[in-house]
């Protein structure tokens, strides 16, 4: 009853599928060349010139970048506070994952508006917020005195670790989510097997559990270190400015000293710093999942 | 539902009993007065169609799961409060749940090392269960680089390595194909004569439990229908729903009637059929009797015999499967031997029907 097959037919076809999968990327694809790569190749130009005026090509900004402490302490305080920030949040981060896999449907929809809710709000939003937690009259200064910790309000906001913190607070969701989601894929039957050849809670969770949920532990800290290394608005405003971060760095040349040049050279930078660490954090873990994974 | 074999006397040989176990989730009872005694080096199948309470019963039995009432004994000893850890019971799940970051050997050896038993006595043991499964090729292979079967053959010895008192089964075969189920079958009837291991094997499949268990338990909707050897569960089914469950039952509407010492039913569809012992029903009046397609045979058509029509003849392997119809359309299902060439009857054919010497019959109250 069916027709036999024309020669040929099959690749017409597949040819035409292959032309409509083509055709549903294409507008994303036109999006990201227009508003991603354009912006980006133009800020590569823009920094391999060595005057304002775009006149002289050079490597000089570069140069000037890597040859110069100060800038080299910059960076490394930008990378060392992503480090700081996935730390925290991973350590605070797992464990609300693990709550939120454990509890009784009526409690997850509970767990996940609190895990979704800072991202229902604005980092600016939330980020006054801190600065109202935090400062001199804010909530935790004044407990901590009424409670009599402390004798004078302390200073808390506009530290190192104020910045860490905030961080921390905001991005988390991008490390619960990812691993609320690996840990609902984890067959509850491994748990029960693991409980029934002997081994307690502990064992089953240190041995089962977290080397399965290790994927989800990845993506949440790639996310919240890509993140936090470029959240200007927490760093720039919880921090006081008592340390500079490299977006202010870009922010403060290109428009306070309107040296568009530096501050591309700057962005380059940073970029191929974050996407050197992510890049080298994957092929690890790819090369770790060979004996965790097999 | 009581045991047609008498209750064993001697406790210390029921390795596990089950004491009026009662399961419910939130308002729903799953498992119903559960009374079962398990014994010591036994094969029993709980069998049952889906959704009758199976794998609840086997997790309680397990501690993966704490019954509503009742008590469980494994050993002797009442193991209510007992975590799974502690109550001697292995279980293989159905889908394996092997560790599917741990090699084959790991996982295998995952038990023992929860034990706290030092290395050089653990490798004794792995390359034992290895052994035992025929799996030493495989040793350093991940779950997802083994097929169906060999991963049910590590599952097994994952779980016969910490050598638990009791060996539950929950569906062992459900994800193998036919042939290599057969295969598995025997293998694990092989382990278990072997080892001499008290198992409890959860099952739907009729055939599977028929012809691996001692015993077999009948499940319908929470409840056991009938525990008894598999020849009793097939010659003598006690219910109606064991009949039609377990094996083929072709069912006759009739009339249950006294002939001095002996009795017949008067069959609705015409036809008489004599009986010596009618059971589980023996009381005169309107009964269905229950024959099974290969205890029928055909005779030369006659007055007082079942008289139907050939519909069609199914050759089937070793065996033809006949089916026909009767005078008031009931359907028949006959099955018999394949002896060499061309032996059914065509369809169309008229036949009479009798029951063969000596096969049994069943007569349940309609
Ligand atoms: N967690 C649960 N909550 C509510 N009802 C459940 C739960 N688990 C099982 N049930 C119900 O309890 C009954 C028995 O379930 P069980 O899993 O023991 O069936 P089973 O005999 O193993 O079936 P199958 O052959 O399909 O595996 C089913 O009707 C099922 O719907
Ligand atoms: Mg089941």
């Amino acid at each position: 009853m069916t027709p036999a097959p024309v020669p040929g037919e099959a690749v017409v076809l597949r040819r035409s599928r292959l032309l409509q999968q083509w055709q549903l990327v294409l507008p994303l694809a036109l999006f990201f060349a227009a508003f991603v790569l354009g912006p980006l190749a133009l800020l590569g130009y823009v920094s391999l010139h060595a005057d304002v005026s775009l006149e002289e090509a050079s490597l000089t900004q570069y140069t000037k970048f890597l040859g110069d402490g100060f800038n080299l302490g910059v960076l490394g305080a930008t990378l060392w506070l992503g480090l700081k920030v996935t730390l925290l949040t991973l350590l605070i981060g797992y464990p609300l994952a693990y709550l939120y896999s454990v509890s009784t449907s009526r409690w997850q929809g509970v767990l996940m508006l609190l895990i979704v809710l800072p991202l229902l709000t604005s980092a600016v939003v939330r980020t006054f917020a801190w600065l109202v937690i935090l400062g001199r009259q804010g909530i935790v200064n004044e407990l901590l005195v009424a409670v009599g910790l402390f004798e004078m309000p302390a200073k808390l906001l506009y530290t190192p670790a104020a910045v860490v913190v905030a961080l921390a607070q905001i991005e988390l969701p991008l490390m619960v989510l990812p691993i609320i989601t690996v840990l609902a894929g984890i067959d509850p039957n491994l748990r029960q097997a693991s409980l029934s050849l002997g081994a307690g809670s502990w064992r089953t969770f240190l041995r089962v559990i977290l080397p399965l949920s290790a994927p989800g532990v990845l993506a949440g800290c790639l996310l919240v270190y890509a993140s936090s290394v470029s959240a200007f608005v927490t760093q720039t405003l919880v921090g006081g400015g008592q340390q500079m971060f490299m977006p202010f760095y870009i922010y403060q040349q290109a428009i306070q000293a309107n040296n568009y040049p530096f501050a591309a050279a700057i962005a380059m930078i940073l970029l191929a710093s974050v996407l050197a660490i992510v890049v080298t954090v994957n092929l690890l873990a790819r090369r770790m999942r060979g004996v965790v994974h097999g | 539902m009581q045991s047609e074999t008498p209750p064993n006397d001697d406790r210390s040989s029921s390795e596990v009993v089950l004491d009026r176990v009662t399961h419910r989730y939130g308002g729903f009872t799953a498992v119903q007065d559960i009374q079962l005694e398990i014994r010591a080096g036994e094969f029993l199948a709980l069998l049952g169609p889906s959704g009758c309470g199976k794998t609840t019963l086997l997790r309680i039995i397990a501690g993966l799961m704490r019954q509503s009432e009742g008590h469980v004994t494994i050993g002797g000893e009442i193991v209510d409060a007992l975590p799974p850890n502690e109550r001697g019971a292995g279980i293989v799940f159905q889908s394996y749940a092997l560790f599917p970051h741990m090699t084959v050997a790991a996982n295998i050896e995952y038990g023992l090392r929860a034990r706290g038993m030092p290395k050089a006595e653990r490798a004794g043991i792995v390359e034992r269960m290895l052994a035992l499964v025929r799996m030493r090729d495989h040793a350093a292979r991940y779950p997802r680089q083994l097929s169906g079967g060999q991963q049910q053959r590590v599952a097994l010895a994952r779980t016969l390595a910490v050598s638990p008192k009791v060996l539950l089964l929950d569906e062992p075969f459900g994800a193998l194909d036919k042939n290599l189920r057969l295969g598995m079958q025997i293998e694990v009837k092989r382990l278990q004569r072997e080892l001499g291991i008290t198992t409890v094997m959860v099952t739907h499949d009729q055939e599977e439990a028929l012809g691996m268990a001692d015993r077999i338990a009948v499940m319908s909707e929470g409840r056991i229908e009938q525990l008894g050897t598999p020849e009793q569960i097939y010659d003598r089914p006690r219910s109606l729903f064991v009949a039609h469950f377990v094996g083929t039952a072709n069912l006759f509407g009739g009339r249950l009637e006294r002939e001095g010492e002996r009795f017949a039913v008067q069959l609705a569809a015409g036809g008489r059929l004599q009986l010596d012992d009618p059971g589980p029903c023996s009381r005169p009046g309107q009964v269905s009797v229950s024959v099974r397609p290969e205890h029928l045979v055909f005779v030369p058509p006659a007055d007082g015999t079942i008289n139907a029509t050939v519909e069609f003849a199914l050759p089937l392997g070793p065996t033809v499967v006949h089916e026909l119809a009767l005078d008031n359309g009931d359907k028949v299902k006959v099955t018999l031997a394949r002896t060499g060439g061309h032996a059914w009857l065509a369809p169309g054919t008229r036949t009479g029907l009798a029951v063969a010497p000596g096969a049994p019959v069943a007569v349940f109250q309609a």
